[in-house]
């Protein structure tokens, strides 16, 4: 089975996934310690709707399919926005709250999502080029190909730059956002780059892990890499690893054993992941813990 | 939050019992699918304990793992079944109303929907008899366990009536839509009630009206019926949203820009009565390009507030007694 790893398709497909998990581990650590799992839902299954539509206005002005990530990734960002803005709207101006709302959004934006994807499927007159497009259900690494590979390097790229760049200010918002206020710093401003952020770290990984369970590729590495550390670095740092790895993991093996959807794959092995660091973790983990109340 | 990762939690229990059984309406499947929630809220609860992972994230990873393994157990399992990775979307309706419960030479229906039935007659039983309780345990269990209620016990009931009717939706939602279809009618409900009594009623007149709606639109679209249920139910939410005539955005939007207008009115009165037209940086100008300075003059004019003599604007005796009246108001006010 590993010698398909020479393989130049297959290097791509681990190459790109272990980039994918690095950055959405790394994010993700911000949702993990914002409490921001629940937008990072709503973010998620919007994009449906966005990758659908991109895809579909695409084809109604060329005539073509394109399901290059240079097409969808700007559908998926586009769709999430709006849910988020309409969220925060809902929240602010009716009695419904935050939980809800991500129900709400889930019946507008992921079922017209869905509704539309099966219209562009559907077996009277489908459009040319959908075949791969259900695969952002529940994802499919073996589709990625060079052009998704330069977009998802880009994109990591940008926002591990920033990370780094604005890191001080980044650990102060996230820690203390009262004392970051009380200094001057336009929350607006800042709040605008970490949700940024946090959209980045999802859109990029709908390809491998599906716009169900992306937020679990989010959050996982960086529940894992909590138990690990105390200092936010070296938790950023671990999250992006335990990401790359369980990602890489996942895809290759899904690669390998043809209609395995990428997502769950990737799942368990994170699961896996957290629930070795909760036992395991040397001084916070469960064992640990049972033995420094034994001894 | 819970109701929703239960929802997903439930298809590993669901996929394995179909697996040994192969038939969609077993009473097997709703044993299979109680022990998958039991193990779910077993597993997070342990996690919780550990203090290690906040809440949110213990939940969502437990809902994420046991959802994986159901989509992988189905897509490596039953391939070549009825339940396959698409039923998961969107359940399998198809094929549910073909399997019809036959007593004696009676063909009473499609097996799935006597048991939806059934199931929605337990909820109604459930509900009506309970009412008081179910509305103490779920708002305020504080209160309910002080007048010896056991609140414990009836939110256990309705995580399980919720997981029975999980299972029994699942030919028509699959596994990831049901979320929607119980989260967006009440949500749409709330924004125009919130007495329990009748935001039971609407959310499920709602529902239903969805479920009439997404159906129709889903012969004409060529598509299964699931996804266009859940969205017609959230094109009924943003309908409300919209459209409510207490709350609605459009009717809200419409009040503010009448107390804007209002409030613009009453200080062009003022000014005229001041005098303050003889200055240069008056808004207002009686020519020109058209604003909503003009606009504003105009509505005076046609009330007949004030009174246009070539440039000069001088206020009728009925505005001046607009104008005191109003001041008297938000003077009151003060």
């Amino acid at each position: 089975m590993f010698e398909l790893l020479g393989d130049y398709t297959v290097q791509i497909v681990v190459f790109s996934s272990a980039v994918t998990g690095a950055t959405s581990g790394a994010l993700g650590c911000f949702a993990y310690l914002r409490r921001q799992s629940l937008v990072g839902d709503v973010i998620s299954h919007s994009s449906l709707l966005g990758i659908v539509g991109f895809f579909w206005l695409w084809f109604a002005f060329t005539g073509n399919g394109n399901k290059s990530l240079w097409l969808l990734i700007p559908g998926a960002m586009t769709a999430s926005i709006v849910a988020m803005i309409l969220t925060q709207w809902i929240t602010k101006t009716t009695k419904i709250k935050a939980d809800a709302s991500l129900g709400v959004m889930l019946a507008i934006f992921f079922g017209s999502g869905l509704t539309l994807l099966r219209w562009i499927q559907r077996s009277s007159n489908p459009i040319p080029g959908q075949a791969g497009l259900e695969n952002y259900l529940f994802g499919m690494a073996a589709a990625t190909t060079l052009p998704d590979l330069w977009m998802i390097g880009i994109l990591s790229v940008v926002s591990l730059t920033c990370l780094v760049i604005c890191w001080s200010r980044l650990k102060l918002l996230t820690f203390d956002p009262g004392y970051a206020a009380g200094l001057g710093l336009s929350i607006k401003l800042w709040e605008l780059l970490l949700i940024s952020l946090l959209v980045i770290g999802i859109v990029i990984g709908l390809q491998i892990a599906g716009v169900v369970l992306m937020v679990a590729l989010l959050i996982a590495p960086a529940s894992a890499a909590r138990q690990w550390t105390n200092s936010l670095g070296k938790m950023i740092f671990l999250a992006a690893l335990i990401g790359a790895v369980c990602a890489a993991s996942g895809a290759f093996l899904s690669a390998v054993k043809k209609g395995m959807p990428t997502g769950p794959v990737i799942v368990v092995f994170l699961v896996l992941g957290v629930l070795v660091s909760v036992l395991f973790a040397p001084g916070r983990g469960v064992l640990s813990r049972r033995r420094s109340l034994v001894t | 939050m819970v109701s929703e990762g239960l929802n997903h939690a439930l298809l590993p229990g669901l996929a394995f019992a179909f697996w040994i059984w192969r038939d969609y309406n077993s009473p097997w499947l709703l044993i299979a699918a109680a022990a998958s929630g039991l193990v779910m809220i077993w597993l997070s609860e342990a996690f919780q304990r550990t203090k290690l992972l906040d809440a949110d994230a213990s939940l969502g990873i437990v809902f994420a793992g046991m959802f994986s393994l159901g989509v992988l157990f189905v897509s490596n399992f039953l391939k070549q079944t009825h339940f396959h990775q698409d039923c998961i979307i969107e359940g399998n309706l198809a094929i549910a109303s073909l399997d019809r419960l036959k007593i004696g030479g009676w063909d009473l229906g499609p097996k799935s929907w006597i048991v939806m039935l059934s199931i929605f007659t337990v909820q109604l039983l459930f509900v009506i008899v309970c009412y008081k309780e179910l509305k103490a345990a779920l708002f305020d269990p504080e209160l309910a366990s002080r007048f010896g209620l056991q609140p414990k016990l009836f939110q256990l009931f309705w995580l399980s009536i919720v997981s029975l009717t999980t299972v029994a939706a699942f030919n028509v939602a699959g596994s990831i839509l049901i979320v929607a279809l119980m989260i967006a009618p009440p949500a749409a409900a709330y924004l125009v009630t919130t007495r329990l009594h009748s935001l039971l009623f609407v959310s499920a007149l709602i529902g239903a009206a969805s479920a009439f709606i997404g159906f129709y639109a889903s012969l004409s679209l060529d598509v299964a019926p699931t996804a266009p249920i859940a969205s017609s139910a959230g094109v009924v939410f943003l309908l409300i949203l919209f459209l409510s005539p207490q709350n609605g955005f459009i009717v809200t939007q419409w009040g503010h820009w009448r107390c804007n207008r209002e409030t613009l009115e009453c200080l062009v009165l003022q000014w005229i009565q001041d005098g303050l037209q003889e200055r240069s940086t008056f808004p207002p100008r009686a020519s020109g390009p058209f604003t909503k300075w003009r606009y504003i003059l105009n509505r005076l004019k046609r009330q007949t507030l004030i009174d246009q003599s070539g440039d000069q604007l001088v206020l009728t005796p009925a505005g001046q007694e607009k104008l005191t009246a109003k001041l008297a108001e938000f003077s009151c006010m003060e």
